[in-house]
């Protein structure tokens, strides 16, 4: 990507290449602070929710619904999938791609092909189920928005959309190969 | 329902102080503790949101962008997405730190109240980085083949793209 660019603008315009990129690491630098902000609330509060014990009750309560959705009976893989999915609910997506690794690790049954838990739970992180889009709200609230919070409501339909008809498909797909397992 | 979304937060942090004190835990030291995690988050995410903000401003420069913008535009536009969201829209899949970067172009171009802003903001809550996520989760693992899940999310991904527009339009 970066190499094109850089190809195409040795003709067109050679000046002004170290210029625009000091120019736009600068800008991530920039957002960088913000980001680390608005990170420094949320992960406060996220802190307070797992020492005072919140987020086990969390993942208690989603543990139901994993059971179903993953198929998957171990608890500590349960526990592993919950925390993953309450901090993308949280909005956090960096803050649970630990937990999704350690999750996954939990998942693999070494014979080097996704099972039908891996891919559910890679579709599911990729529509990121997130009922508080927080550092979304946050970057607004910097980028002087007079309602910041006012896109909760649109992003958690579509979110709902997407996430279900991810979840339709993965299983959809699974049981055609189900079947044609049987045929064959 | 503006209202709502206002004091939802607000009442969300009361919930977890107050939840916090009855059950004795001792709430600056924990959240000075999460506050901490904040600094090397972002010192590891800085190379990566440099990296893709220099490669889309060298994009940008040379024209590129332009020129698949204007090839692609036909057929977003076709889908209700808005010519001014296709560059978050193509490149979502590949960056989430970067799409943060391009966000806040957009805020700056349109302002962080305007129709496109608040699609772009939606597009951002309801996607995610699906190639860096699919490598990332499975670096432990020895899974080599993911069979149908790319092609999968990517499509959810676009979809709630479309979804994304048309909400907006109506909240």
């Amino acid at each position: 990507m970066m190499l094109s660019s850089i190809l195409v603008l040795l003709i067109t315009n050679p000046a002004g290449i170290l210029t625009e990129m000091i120019s736009a690491s600068t800008k991530a630098l920039n957002l960088c602070l913000q980001l680390c902000a608005i990170y420094a609330v949320w992960l406060g509060i996220l802190q307070l929710v797992d020492a005072s014990g919140l987020s086990e009750k969390l993942a208690k309560l989603l543990r139901p619904f994993i059971k179903w959705l993953f198929r998957v009976d171990d608890v500590e893989t349960q526990k592993a999938i919950a925390l993953n999915l309450s901090a993308n609910i949280l909005g956090l997506g960096n803050a649970a791609t630990p937990m999704g690794i350690n999750a996954m690790q939990k998942l693999d049954d070494g014979t080097g092909t996704a099972n039908f838990a891996m891919i559910m739970l890679i579709v599911v992180n990729a529509t990121s189920i997130q009922l508080l889009p927080t550092t979304i709200i946050g970057l607004r609230t910097s980028a002087g928005s007079t309602n910041p919070a006012d896109i909760i409501f649109p992003t958690l339909i579509t979110t709902f959309i997407t996430t279900a008809l991810g979840i339709v498909l993965v299983k959809a797909i699974d049981k055609i190969k189900e079947r044609k397992n049987e045929q064959s | 329902m503006n209202n709502l979304n206002a004091i939802l937060l607000p009442i969300i942090f009361l919930s977890v102080f107050v939840y916090c004190i009855i059950k004795k835990v001792n709430t600056y030291d924990n959240f000075v503790k999460g506050a901490k995690g904040a600094i090397s988050l972002v010192v590891e995410i800085f190379p990566y949101i440099a990296s893709i903000l220099i490669a889309v401003a060298l994009l940008r420069l040379s024209g590129i962008t332009a020129f698949l913008t204007k090839m692609f535009s036909p057929f977003f536009n076709l889908l209700g997405i808005p010519t001014e969201l296709c560059e978050l829209v193509m490149l979502r899949p590949f960056t989430g730190s970067g799409g943060y970067g391009i966000l806040e172009n957009i805020f700056k171009t349109y302002g962080a109240d305007s129709y496109i802003s608040r699609c772009a903001c939606v597009i951002m809550g309801c996607s995610e980085t699906i190639f860096y996520v699919a490598t990332i989760y499975i670096s432990k693992t020895k899974v080599k083949r993911l069979l149908y899940a790319i092609p999968v999310a990517l499509f959810c991904s676009f979809v709630g793209t479309i979804v994304a527009c048309l909400v907006c339009k109506v909240f």
